[in-house]
């Protein structure tokens, strides 16, 4: 996919252009028309000098706006000025632009105006323009006739004229409402050539460097880069929490910056996932579950392989492996279904550090057999009787453990959740499941899946999954979460589907609360799913509408596991079951010729005691 | 600013400055075992000679605080307390003619689903003095800064051991006093205290011309006495909710409340330096 280029409109001031010069901008409007943006020939000469010191790759290019100007006008502005493009906003005709385009020797962008009921404004018929514009623009938002039904209906109104130019090879810029916080969306959707926005990096009228910066990320594909320095995902995110536990996570997080990139630290990292782990995990076609589903052609990620029997082990050996370059020789760890208890348990044991895991008192009756391999392990479990007793609480209760031993103590948080830098830092050592992944189906298929589908409690084998693809738009990023009895009962953890933003045990996300800010319990037959958070770049992630949410309720998890048991002979743990469900509604509804992958996180033997419960529970 | 502008605990320490007295702070939980307990104990405690009363919000999830503590939030939470009924509680014990400046203690995600600006719309109307949200650092807390400011309430900052180079930071952004975490750790009763409490402390003092407490885990009269050596302001917390704690079966008995009140009163009483 060809890069979206940005054209920042309505420049009126040299300092404020000049604060921009590190920006890789593509295009610098100047507004001549008749606006409270308007520049006049001398200005605009002025301007047009700050983009001759540029400091990107290369310089951005300048535009001329003008609406319905004189021949003469046109020619004197853009040959004093130094225009390099001329875009016109009025009824030109096109002849106009045509004439306009020989005479001056500068390109001619046409702009348009879509109304609500598709057509444009004016009764202009863009395909008079064929062969005579080098490029369009396409006002999608316009305050007076857009009746206020939303930018998203009316871009799809701009969809024909977008063919359109597609089909004449010329560039269609979408303009009209843009802002940082609705860009990604129309990029998602529409994919257009370029973008074009004024008032939305504006504070007050004027440009805003703060913003521009920020639209120029969201567009030149830099989802990638976040958190920023503050540990934000756009909103979400950041560090909430006692000033005790602030030195220690900044700590941390220099520590995990150090590291991250030493040859030496990467390296036993790698050799662990393989010779440890057992690591690359395969990547394989189920052929019979895609026959039985009859659509959509299924691929399992098999984390289920891994040493331990679920993904957590990747992130546990990374933290270990850190908790012991920083010095510390004890570790705690919270755990829901026992999965990341297990694997710290694991990891301290084979590092000889010293190991508490902290556990609701109610899963560790739902996974007995975990609290033993644990004990098994060397480990200390510590059953949680606060709260709920259950995930939520762990978390908590080893953050009260950590503020009261921050000194000698490194705490392995399990998922992409809580304070800055856990939800980066745990993301990226679950990346390398994406990352396998994405090698994977290439050699399988020679190209890219068109959807990756992960359960998501917390978050973090979905985000890894996720995170290698972001920028591949063409793959769609499906998360499925836990509905317990279902979204319009109180016993649900559908987080995205029901919850609204909160801070909750550090960063600021979605998440399950009564309108007074209480948390309220979540409910899963998943002990990992039961949390009634979720990370913050999943947050993220939906609000710009990159990765989709669906609740999975109990019965459609319990029924999705007897289904991968019966078909492939793979039993799943529950909460990985809860990805499968959402690909047993799905891949029916597509063609034989997309992909899936889902990340099967899990294997299911831990949970065949509450299985057998419930299901026992069911028929009595 | 006139002196009738002046904020209550300003005003308080000022007073007490010059009596060379160090503030006897209590700590409660609003709501533990039920509002109306609540503004008796505000009562009793104002009686006993306390300075300042720190009011908790009780929380579904509170990190910063032990056991005790945690017990007395659940206790108020089946009442279905809010963060606006505590900020009303509040209202009702100046109605009632409390004098004493209140602080209210509340995590982050209550004050931010009440939305900031009637969050401290509400506070202000209420008499409420101070602010401390122990899970805002200073990082997070720019925009409550600006409008804690605004409506002359003031953010209170907690300080811990660990807290080393952020110290100056902290202080630069302080209002109406410092908060000293005595020692690493949860809220909750400690038996003695590390000579280091004493230093860090005293550093803290060294950066600061506002008024400076100590609080977490002290509970008796000797830690009590230790501290008002050196600091403006004790915080006793979760000594007095368990006191609460033990109280509650005179408490929740129409005809034993009162003796129960009076056993509240008679521990804040001899905590008093």
């Amino acid at each position: 996919m060809a890069e979206t280029t940005i054209k920042i409109c309505g420049l009126q001031s040299v300092e404020v252009l000049k604060s921009m010069i590190r920006l890789p901008l593509d295009y610098v409007g100047f507004v001549f028309a008749r606006s409270k943006r308007q520049v006049n020939a001398d200005q605009a000469s002025e301007l047009v000098k700050v983009l001759r010191e540029w400091k990107s790759a290369r310089a951005p290019k300048s535009v001329g706006v003008f609406v319905n100007p004189e021949m003469s006008e046109l020619a004197e502005i853009t040959s004093r000025v130094g225009l390099d493009i001329i875009q016109l906003h009025g009824a030109e005709s096109p002849e106009f632009c045509r004439e306009a385009g020989s005479r001056l020797g500068v390109q001619v962008i046409k702009a348009f105006s879509v109304q609500e009921n598709g057509t444009l404004h004016g009764g202009m018929n863009i395909e008079d323009y064929a062969g005579v514009v080098r490029g369009v623009l396409l006002d999608t938002y316009d305050p007076v006739y857009g009746g206020g039904s939303g930018v998203t209906f009316t871009w799809e109104k701009a969809l024909p004229y977008q063919l359109w130019a597609r089909e004449q090879g010329i560039p269609c810029w979408i303009a009209g409402g843009l802002h940082t916080d609705n860009v990604a969306e129309l990029i998602m959707k529409m994919n257009p050539d370029g973008v074009d926005v004024s008032s939305g990096v504006e504070t007050d009228g004027v440009k805003d460097l703060n913003k521009i910066t920020a639209f120029v990320e969201r567009v030149k594909g830099k989802m990638a880069q976040v958190p920023d320095e503050h540990g934000r995902f756009g909103p979400f995110g950041g560090r909430y929490v006692p000033e005790t536990l602030m030195n220690a996570l900044i700590e941390l997080e220099e520590s995990y910056k150090k590291f991250k990139d030493d040859p030496d630290f990467q390296a036993e990292i790698a050799y662990l996932l393989k010779q440890y782990s057992g690591r690359e995990t395969p990547l394989y076609y189920a052929e019979r579950l895609t026959e039985t589903l009859g659509g959509a052609k299924i691929y399992l990620k098999r984390e289920d392989l891994n040493h331990t029997g679920a993904h957590k082990i990747n992130n546990a050996i990374g933290q270990g492996l850190l908790a012991k370059r920083m010095g510390k020789k004890k570790v705690i760890a919270e755990t829901g279904a026992g999965q990341h208890g297990v694997a710290t348990a694991t990891v301290a044991a084979l590092l000889g550090l010293e190991c508490k895991v902290f556990m609701g008192e109610e899963d560790t009756k739902r996974q007995q057999l975990n609290v033993f391999r644990m004990k098994l392990l060397g480990a200390e479990v510590i059953p949680v009787l606060s709260g709920t007793r259950t995930l939520k609480d762990a978390c908590n209760e080893a953050l009260r453990y950590w503020v009261s031993q921050v000194e000698d103590t490194f705490y392995i948080l399990g998922s992409a959740t809580g304070p800055h830098p856990y939800p980066m830092m745990v993301r990226n050592f679950q990346r390398i499941i994406g990352d396998e992944t994405r090698r994977q189906i290439m050699e399988a298929e020679g190209r890219l899946p068109d959807m990756l589908v992960a359960a998501v409690g917390g978050g973090s084998n979905a985000i890894g999954m996720f995170y290698p693809f972001i920028e591949d738009t063409s793959v769609q990023f499906v998360g499925a979460e836990a509905a317990g009895l279902g979204v319009d009962t109180e016993f649900h953890a559908a987080t995205m589907t029901k919850g609204s933003k909160g801070v909750f045990q550090g960063s600021l996300s979605y998440l399950l609360q009564d309108e007074h800010g209480q948390v309220q319990p979540a409910h899963s037959i998943s002990a990992g799913l039961d949390y009634p958070g979720i990370g913050p770049e999943h947050s993220y992630l939906k609000d710009i509408k990159r990765a989709s949410y669906y609740p999975i309720t109990d019965k459609e998890a319990l029924d999705a596991l007897q289904l991968l048991s019966r078909t492939e002979g793979i039993i799943p743990a529950l909460e990985s079951a809860h990805a499968v469900a959402q690909v047993m509604k799905m891949a029916p509804e597509m063609s034989r010729e997309q992909i899936i992958v889902i990340c099967l996180s899990g294997r299911g033997d831990k949970d065949v005691e509450s299985i057998m419960a419930y299901t026992e529970g069911r028929e009595a | 600013m006139s002196a009738t502008e002046m904020n209550l605990l300003d005003q308080t320490f000022a007073r007490l400055h010059q009596e060379g007295r160090t503030a006897l702070m209590p700590f409660i939980t609003a709501g533990d075992p039920d509002m109306e307990t609540t503004l008796d104990i505000l009562r009793m405690a104002e009686q006993a000679g306390a300075d300042i009363v720190e009011l908790g919000v009780p929380y579904s999830d509170p990190l910063a605080d032990g056991p005790v503590i945690q017990r007395a939030s659940e206790r108020a939470l089946v009442h279905r307390v809010t963060i606006e009924t505590c900020i009303e509680t509040a209202r009702l014990a100046r109605e009632q003619g409390l004098q004493m400046p209140i602080v209210l203690f509340t995590y982050y995600n209550p004050v931010l689903q009440t939305g900031l600006e009637r969050f401290f719309r509400l506070v202000k109307e209420a008499g409420i003095s101070g602010l401390i949200i122990p899970d805002l650092p200073y990082e997070e807390s720019e925009e409550v800064l600006r409008q804690a400011d605004e409506a002359n309430i003031h953010l209170v900052p907690l300080v811990a051991p660990t807290s080393r180079e952020r110290i100056h930071q902290i202080l630069a952004r302080a209002r109406g006093f410092i908060y000293c975490v005595s020692s690493i750790g949860v809220t909750g009763e400690r038996a003695s205290f590390a000579q280091e409490v004493d230093d860090f402390i005293k550093t803290v003092k060294a950066g600061t011309s506002l008024p400076v407490a100590v609080g977490f885990g002290i509970c008796s009269r000797q830690q009590v006495e230790h501290f008002a050596g050196f600091c403006d302001g004790v915080v006793v917390g979760s000594a007095i909710v368990r006191k609460i704690e033990e109280s509650l079966s005179l408490l929740q008995n129409e005809a034993s409340k009162e003796q129960g009140l009076l056993q509240i009163r008679d521990f804040v009483a001899q905590l008093r330096v």
